[in-house]
């Protein structure tokens, strides 16, 4: 398992170089530029343009730039003032030791801007995802063992209604229900806030949970439908088999049947799903987000894709890029320590 | 096996790390010690105050603005979001602004220079020109430091800074500044500037304090562009990226009395209905910047206001490509069927403007059908072109473009434009995504009406980051790559001669020189508008009347109608005031709670 493992990471470090090169050269290669118009202006001033290219150092050739983003300039004369004559070492550390640039809209550092909102986007689809697993579990085994009862008809409608339904519309209708029209009856007020991480200045617990229950229940909807699904059918093609069977024949409680034998091996297709859905933590959604006013990742990496502010852009790419080849690593590590038959040489 | 309690145990363990990561990403910023002010105030001009004394004093004097997105920063030089700006006005002041009907008033600034008072200095045998600024000396930083000349010609040389400065209007005819004393400089012209009045000041520019800024970390991105020390009516108390700023009022501002509200928080909600939603429920008090829709919306509430600018600025416009499209050269290679002016003067006869500004922008727009339709420039008498379809017809009949076989589509037998016989008038009209479902309806319109004289348009929508990016990115414009677009642009200020150049002069024909994607050339346009440069405010009029008039018969772009620029605010409020030539904010000191 070791020597699999460090042959996976190994691997890894290959494909997020390859990835690098991929992603550098798609973002670059777009039609358009970060330099057509910013905010108020449709175009930006020929001279302006020609000081923004150079600070973002757009003047130099694609493998030129890539090379930079990559390894810094620290090592090469630049020009900084625009003469033409290089007359100075850069600052530029590069990707590889932990230099992802500065944003071209804010000129703050890039790893600045993601840690000011990392944290934000943790705190939201961590709680999501676990009350999303805490509600799909128990969903999925009584639609189980209760097939066809009206409780499965019942979870098995919602489910397809909350996979079907797209975010962004039940975001908005979720604010149109709990915020426009459900009033407080003793305050009448809103029931609850429209968007936001909070209202208070101070931390305020139920002021923080009132702000978490709209989108984190847009979130969840879908994972809880999704998961109590994968569930529900797993666990259907194995209660009949044999070697439950023969447990229930001699003498096993049907629930130690159900939750040690029948529920162990059904889970571990989903925890590989589950394991596969881990970058969502880390990157956010982008219409949960944008609806409830939540600075996550996700707005962030939209907000960079729209001013095509590149260095963010690819900052958030390629750290998304790593957490799902680490989370593909880490769902293969489960599969086989969850499953005794699967073994990695 | 798959340990659950300490898989939750980790997962609890992440979501307390993020609340306390959370409780400590915000930026805090140390308040300033206030200090008494110990001059003497200076009489100076007053700018429009429009807000009215009330009797009530309501007990709660916080408010809230709504806004999309972060501004980057308190810099709108930077990246000009007007989310920028907006903050920077709470903040910061600049030598002057600009008021809705487009005057410009002094807020630095003691008086404004001009030749009457001697302030400005011309050389007419050099084409060179000086002006001394005085400033008010009754105005201090948060801090309790006095604003001066120091921090202006601090601002000048952060901005001019060749490794990290930047570019700003009018700063490429500025040979240097000069410190006279503390409260009085000169700026030294290289040329005969006519917007010399908003150099620091207007919308963008505000000056910052030299002993606050560090200068090494750049005019771009240095750390009090977040964290501003004030000397206008609001200090920032607290940003939290992504979620809200918060100000509260500065007790150390000039104007005493000044502001009356006391505390602000801009909330950023990025949808915009939830943005009117909150505007509906009472929990937001200004709605910056709403379209034609939600405008419409919330005129309805009674507990809404709409403020919409008493002067408009952008311009929904037809940019029509006079070179073979791909090209830039219109003499080497002329349009097929776009170089004949008759074709283009026909086009501007079959668009009806007024039925698209009515139906599809709600009322909200005034056609226009001059460069030169705002004050104090407007003065000059263009007949405004008729809609009318046959006449369209008969213009393009005459020019060579007829339908022989009536299949809808003309075609050139005898067009003068050097396209070959039988070439059909079938074009592309793109228009940019962002603006939304209006500009879609307006070119789909446009196409209906266009077809009804024989022209038929491929319809086409792309962003604007690949419509108007420079060549070297592919921009469609500044390639050529282009028959026809819809879109719409004005300019900031109240001078024209910067923005009629980038887009009509021979210069801005060469890509990413400037703007002119018609590729039109014009010598007796070209010399007029240098002509233009001028301080005689009569001349200037009567070289912009010519002007004028030379766009109407060429009419190398058609324009249609104004877009709206409205903010909506809470009954509240009182004061609140759009202008098209700064942000909301512009007064903010002067706005009251009513309610």
């Amino acid at each position: 398992m070791a020597t699999y493992v460090t042959r996976r990471l190994i691997q890894t470090i290959g494909l997020l170089f390859l990835l690098s090169i991929l992603l550098f050269g798609m973002v670059n290669l777009a039609p358009g530029g970060p330099l057509a118009g910013q905010g108020q202006s449709r175009h930006i001033a020929p001279e302006k343009a020609a000081i923004l290219k150079r600070q973002f150092g757009l003047d130099k050739p694609l493998p030129v730039q890539y090379v930079i983003w990559l390894t810094g300039n620290d090592w090469m004369k630049v020009d900084t003032n625009g003469d033409g004559v290089p007359d100075g070492i850069g600052t530029r550390k590069g990707i590889l030791r932990g230099d992802f640039g500065f944003s071209f809209r804010t000129r703050q550092p890039v790893l600045n801007e993601i840690n000011l909102r990392f944290p934000n986007t943790i705190y939201l689809m961590s709680i999501t995802f676990i009350i999303a697993l805490a509600l799909a579990i128990p969903i999925g085994i009584l639609s189980a063992t209760r097939q066809y009862s009206i409780f499965d008809i019942i979870a098995t409608t919602f489910s397809f209604a909350g996979q079907a339904l797209p975010e962004f519309w039940l975001g908005l209708i979720m604010i149109l229900v709990f915020y426009a029209w459900l009033k407080n009856p003793f305050t009448g007020a809103p029931l609850l806030p429209s968007g936001g991480m909070s209202s208070a200045d101070s931390f305020v617990l139920s002021d923080r949970i009132s702000h978490l229950i709209l989108p984190v229940a847009t979130g969840a909807l879908g994972w809880i439908a999704w998961y109590s699904r994968f569930l529900r059918s797993s666990l259907l093609e194995i209660l009949p088999l044999d070697y439950l069977r023969t447990a229930r024949a001699k003498g096993l409680p049907q629930r130690l049947v159900l939750y040690r034998h029948a529920l162990s091996n059904a889970m571990i297709p989903l925890v590989t799903l589950i394991a596969l859905d881990l970058p969502y933590i880390f990157m956010g959604a982008v219409f949960i987000e944008t609806i409830f006013a939540w600075p996550g990742m996700g707005r962030l990496y939209y907000q960079a894709a729209i001013d095509r502010d590149y260095p963010l852009l690819l900052a958030v790419l390629i750290i998304g890029a790593a957490f799902i080849i680490l989370s593909n690593l880490i769902a293969d590590v489960l599969y086989a320590f969850l499953d005794p038959r699967v073994r990695y040489e | 096996m798959f340990n659950k309690p300490r898989s939750l145990f980790f997962l609890t363990c992440v979501i307390i790390s993020s609340l306390v990561l959370n409780a400590c990403g915000a930026i805090k910023v140390t308040s300033t010690p206030a200090a008494t002010a110990t001059q003497a105030p200076v009489s100076t001009q007053a700018p429009v105050v429009v807000a009215t004394d009330t009797p009530f004093a309501p007990a709660n004097k916080n408010i809230t603005i709504v806004i999309p997105e972060d501004p980057p920063s308190f810099n709108a030089v930077i990246a000009y979001t007007g989310y920028d700006a907006m903050v920077m006005k709470m903040t910061l002041l600049g030598m002057t602004g600009i008021d809705p009907n487009g005057k410009i008033y002094p807020e630095l600034a003691a008086e404004l220079p001009t030749l009457e008072n001697g302030g400005v200095v011309q050389d007419e045998s050099a084409g060179t020109m000086t002006v001394t600024w005085k400033m008010r000396n009754d105005i201090q930083w948060a801090d309790g430091k006095p604003v001066t000349a120091d921090d202006v010609i601090f601002t000048y040389k952060a901005i001019t800074d060749p490794n990290t400065g930047t570019w700003i209007p009018g700063i490429d005819s500025v040979d240097g500044v000069e410190k006279v004393d503390d409260y009085s400089f000169k700026v030294n012209y290289n040329a005969i500037s006519t917007s010399y009045l908003t150099l620091f000041g207007g919308e963008q520019v505000a000056v910052w304090p030299a002993h606050y800024c560090d200068a090494t970390q750049g005019f771009s991105a240095w750390d009090c562009g977040r964290k501003p020390l004030s000397d206008g009516p609001f200090v920032l108390d607290e940003w939290v990226q992504g979620d809200h700023l918060t100000f509260s009022k500065n007790t150390n501002y000039y104007d005493k009395g000044k502001p009356d509200i006391d505390k602000v928080t801009v909330k950023i909600v990025p949808d915009a209905t939830v943005r009117k939603q909150m505007m509906i429920n009472g929990d937001a008090d200004i709605n910056m910047w709403t379209n034609e829709t939600v405008t419409a919306d919330l005129q309805k509430e009674s507990s809404v206001k709409v403020s919409i600018s008493p002067n408009d600025r952008f311009v929904m416009r037809l940019f029509m490509n006079t070179a073979a499209k791909g090209t830039t050269d219109a003499t080497a290679k002329p349009h097929p069927i776009l170089s004949d002016v008759n074709v283009r003067q026909a086009i501007r006869m079959a668009v009806d403007a007024d039925t698209i500004s009515q139906q599809i922008f709600l009322g909200f727009s005034k056609p226009v059908w001059t460069e030169f339709f705002r004050p104090p420039y407007n003065q000059c008498n263009i007949t405004r072109p008729k809609f009318d379809v046959e006449a369209a017809k008969a213009l393009l009949e005459q020019a060579g473009w007829t339908d022989p076989n009536n299949t809808g589509t003309r075609e050139c037998h005898g067009c003068k434009t050097g396209a070959p016989e039988g070439y059909k008038m079938e074009m592309q009209l793109i228009t940019y995504k962002e603006y939304g479902e209006p500009i879609l309806l307006t070119q789909q319109l446009i196409a209906e009406e266009l077809a009804k004289i024989g022209i038929k348009l491929d319809l086409t929508t792309v962003e604007g980051s690949v419509l108007w990016a420079d060549s070297k990115s592919g921009g469609i414009e500044q390639t050529g790559n282009f028959d026809i677009d819809l879109w719409d642009d004005g300019y900031s200020g109240t001078d024209p001669a910067d923005f009629i150049s980038q887009y009509y002069s021979k210069d801005a024909i060469t890509p990413d020189n400037g703007w002119n994607i018609a590729r039109w050339d014009n010598t007796d346009f070209n010399n007029l508008l240098t002509d233009s440069y001028t301080l005689d405010a009569t001349k200037r009029q009567s070289d912009f009347c010519q002007m004028a008039q030379i766009l109407d018969q060429q009419v190398p772009m058609i324009l249609l109608f104004t877009t709206i620029d409205a903010d909506t605010y809470s009954t509240r409020l009182d004061g609140v005031q759009s202008t098209v030539n700064d942000v909301v904010t512009w007064n903010i000191a002067d706005w009251k709670v009513v309610k």
